[in-house]
């Protein structure tokens, strides 16, 4: 393992966004058309020594279908001296609007893989509740939010914490913005918190009140450094 | 022109919640260039085609065609084409019940707002899903049923040399290369359509192009028995050809899938058409004459096109790439191109003998995924009698090199119900399989062996139109299942894996692609009894289809297990292929001599 710094090799963490159509496409996809742009852009990624060379590119934990991220992150080793923003230019250059990179830096301290290193999954829900519900209904779902849902129901363990932001009122439409902190419980089976069944549960519990799900974001991720949370960017 | 009418995206975005791969259905890859109202002045004006694969996403966009003639149409000013595709039965389901009519990916363009729509139709059984597309965009199936004058509906591809069974749903058909005509179409359909013409002197006008079949225009008469007994008129239509194939460079920037396609790589076309002359093969008759790319322009256009879409693989193409004269100079061209084991070079149809095996080597260095052998026929007789011309000497040098440097995984192609077998043709495929077993215990080091893997895949044979076997009649079904049973029964069953593809599949099969102008009914019964997707066994339903010919009243053996008549006339008589019924008949007769010549010895 060389973590020195090498002047022919470059070691890049970038964080980019998949959203509009592009939530449709799978991790796979999106790996597939994140390294065919890094070859159109003529960056040369460094390829590991075996029966079937790999490239040296690895991507944090797959985002479900169907789901908007604003937070998926990459590492890869590059042959050459690069600079960051110049393969954020160039590599943008590649890509289709729907999926660009929003930052790069380069790597400078010894890192583990993404893959195993992120703690905590920031998903927003959009909700939205007919105005003809009852507001005493609402004002139950409000309650439950904040009493129950984190500390009583299946998923309490994986619910880091929820926020609400209530959305503006329009004539017949009741946005709320709801950030629920996902966590993943790794240290117990190194199992990745199972998006789907928790967003299969919130839809129900949510229909109880009214109120359905409109959209769903990965905001961010996070590491653990110490006892705080940091972006995949800010530690390296 | 109709007022163009597209498909709004919420609710696209509504339509594709829960839907299998969603990415299907969303456009927007790498090298997309249709026109858009947002980007094009005059985009009213301009005549749109839908360019319809009649199959799945991921295999409608491993066509090449099918990016070719996008290319070709979308360079020109005036001319749009955007690709629909075959959406799979759960998005089909959801359109359905929603009254969504099926649209194009690029504009979201319903299907009958457009100008022209032109099916490319690579395989027989996939006739059903072209009447359901139609369908689904709101389109009546029938052409004599579509009194508006657009849009117009036409097909081309293998599978419709012979248009017969279709004639009844298409407007006309495009036999041959599609490069040059595709062109004088469209300007035909702008000149029909911004002068307001009607449709008569449209067809009159492009039947003057090579390679326009236009089944309004003809009359089949037929004796009591289904044979026919006159075309009017005689005269026939002549395949359009583009002579010159380096006047089209290659497409340098295709479309890049967004999800993986069947075949997720850089695809380059050497050389069309095929001079060996196997005898049950239409492809090696209806592109010939066999037409080369120069090799320099071709190493300059492939790296360029590496360059521009960062595949990590190239696949050379054409139906007997051995044949390419300078490959071994293309060959080092391109790996020299780019760092060692970074670009994977994969060429079909090679012809596997020691010489080859020393190039796939070459191209293969560091990914060695496994060798393909087509012998087709167990024996050297059967070999003979179908000109597959490759001796098993040959052969079995050539694999025992293979597994000497390391190959542990082959695949074999072989057919049976070819005609004038005989049971010890069968036999010999086993003992042929039996021998590459035996070099492989040979040759294959002790830890090697135990991860041999030898698939097999056995296709029944199955008469094509325009190939000295057209005459022929296909083997029974009973008689190919029990010809399989013997070959799975026989073959050592380790290290072995083999394939069989359902053996009333291929007698459908062989009466679609032989059959007359009345199998039309069968075909659209068919579907509105739900035949679709008929290639996938999963949903073949053999019950259907034989019960729709016994309701047209035609007898599937007519165009299957009958020998048909070296005097007859044929319902793909009307094309003028570019190779004589003569020759064709030559061919038959020799292949009936190699049998006389081996009774002798």
């Amino acid at each position: 393992m060389t973590d020195q710094k090498n002047a022919y090799e470059t070691r890049i963490r970038f964080k980019f966004y998949k959203k509009d159509e592009f939530k449709y496409l799978s991790h796979l996809d999106i790996s597939r058309i994140m390294i065919r742009a890094l070859s159109r852009a003529e960056l040369e990624i460094r390829y590991n020594q075996g029966y079937n060379p790999k490239p040296k590119i690895n991507f944090s934990p797959p985002t479900p279908l169907g789901v908007e991220s604003m937070a998926e992150y990459a590492d890869v080793l590059l042959d050459g001296d690069i600079n960051e923003n110049e393969f954020k230019t160039k590599v943008n250059l590649e890509l289709k609007p729907q999926i660009q990179i929003s930052e790069a830096k380069k790597i400078t301290t010894k890192t583990d893989n993404l893959m195993n290193e992120v703690a905590i999954i920031l998903y927003s829900f959009k909700l939205y509740a007919c105005s003809s519900n009852n507001e005493s209904l609402l004002k139950e779902f409000y309650a439950e939010v904040e009493e129950n849902l984190t500390t009583k129901s299946d998923f309490s363990s994986s619910i880091f914490d929820l926020q609400i932001t209530p959305g503006k009122r329009t004539s017949d439409i009741i946005l709320l913005k709801l950030f629920g902190y996902a966590k993943i419980f790794k240290e117990e089976n190194n199992e990745i918190f199972k998006f789907n069944s928790f967003y299969q549960f919130f839809g129900n519990w949510l229909r109880k009140y009214g109120i359905d799900i409109e959209n769903v974001k990965k905001e961010e991720l996070f590491v653990m450094r110490g006892s705080t949370l940091r972006t995949p960017i800010e530690v390296v | 022109m109709n007022k163009i009418k597209r498909l709004d995206c919420n609710l696209l975005e509504r339509l594709l919640k829960d839907v299998e791969k969603p990415g299907r259905y969303i456009n927007n890859e790498i090298g997309t260039r249709s026109k858009s109202p947002e980007t094009i002045k005059d985009f009213y004006d301009i005549v749109f085609t839908a360019l319809v694969f009649p199959d799945i996403y991921e295999v409608g966009m491993s066509n090449l065609g099918l990016q070719i003639l996008y290319d070709i149409v979308n360079k020109h000013e005036c001319f749009s084409a955007e690709r629909v595709f075959s959406p799979w039965i759960d998005f089909e389901e959801k359109l359905r019940r929603q009254n969504v009519k099926i649209f194009s990916l690029e504009n979201r363009i319903f299907l009958d707002s457009f100008d022209l729509i032109g099916f490319t139709v690579q395989h027989e059984l996939l006739y059903t899903n072209v009447l359901n597309i139609l369908d689904m965009g709101g389109i009546n199936i029938n052409s004599r049923d579509r009194g508006n004058r657009f849009p117009l509906v036409c097909a081309g591809g293998p599978a419709i040399v012979n248009p017969q069974p279709f004639s009844k749903f298409m407007d006309f058909f495009v036999i041959g290369d599609g490069e040059e005509v595709v062109i004088s179409i469209l300007q035909r359909v702008k000149n029909y359509r911004d002068n307001n013409k009607d449709k008569q002197w449209f067809l009159k006008e492009i039947s003057k192009l090579d390679g326009i079949y236009i089944p309004g225009f003809y009359k089949f008469y037929y004796y009591p028995d289904g044979r026919i007994k006159k075309i009017e008129p005689e005269k026939k239509v002549r395949k359009a050809v583009v002579k010159n194939l380096n006047k089209f460079e290659i497409v340098q920037d295709p479309i890049i899938p967004n999800i993986k396609a069947v075949h997720d790589r850089f695809a380059v076309e050497i050389m069309r058409g095929c001079g060996r002359g196997c005898r049950f093969c239409q492809a090696g008759i209806i592109y010939r004459p066999v037409r080369k790319r120069e090799v320099k322009s071709l190493i300059r256009q492939s790296i360029a096109g590496i360059k521009k879409t960062g595949y990590d693989e190239i696949s050379f193409l054409s139906l007997s790439s051995s044949d390419y004269r300078e490959i071994k100079h293309l060959l080092d061209k391109i790996i020299s191109s780019s760092k060692p084991g970074r670009l994977s070079v994969s060429m079909p149809s090679m012809r596997l003998d020691s010489l080859n095996l020393k190039l796939i080597e070459l191209i293969q260095s560091g990914r060695r995924t496994g060798l393909t052998f087509a012998p087709e026929a167990g024996s050297q007789r059967m070999r003979d009698i179908i000109n597959k011309n490759i001796e098993e000497s040959e052969m079995l040098d050539c694999i025992k090199m293979a597994f000497s440097s390391g190959w542990e995984r082959i695949k074999l192609y072989f057919m049976i119900g070819l005609p004038y077998e005989e049971d010890k043709d069968i036999h010999e495929i086993v003992v042929l399989i039996e021998k590459i077993i035996m070099a492989a215990k040979e040759r294959l080091s002790k830890k090697k062996l135990p991860r041999l893997k030898i698939n097999i895949s056995i296709n029944a044979f199955c008469p094509k139109p325009f190939t000295p076997f057209q005459w022929a009649a296909q083997d029974n079904t009973a008689n190919l299942d029990s010809k399989f049973n013997y070959i799975l029964k026989n073959v050592p069953k380790r290290y072995v894996n083999i394939n069989w593809t359902d053996s009333r599949k291929s007698r459908i099969e062989c009466a679609l692609s032989r059959g007359n102008d009345m199998v039309g009914r069968v075909i659209e019964g068919a579907w509105k009894n739900g035949a679709r997707f008929d290639n996938w066994t999963d949903f073949f339903k053999f019950q259907i289809w034989e019960e729709e010919f016994k309701k047209a009243g035609l007898d599937i053996g007519l165009f299957t297990t009958r020998n048909f008549l070296e005097d007859e006339i044929l319902p793909w008589d009307i094309i003028d292929i570019g190779v004589s019924k003569e020759f064709l008949l030559k061919e038959y007769d020799r292949s009936k001599e190699c049998l006389r010549n081996q009774d002798k010895i």
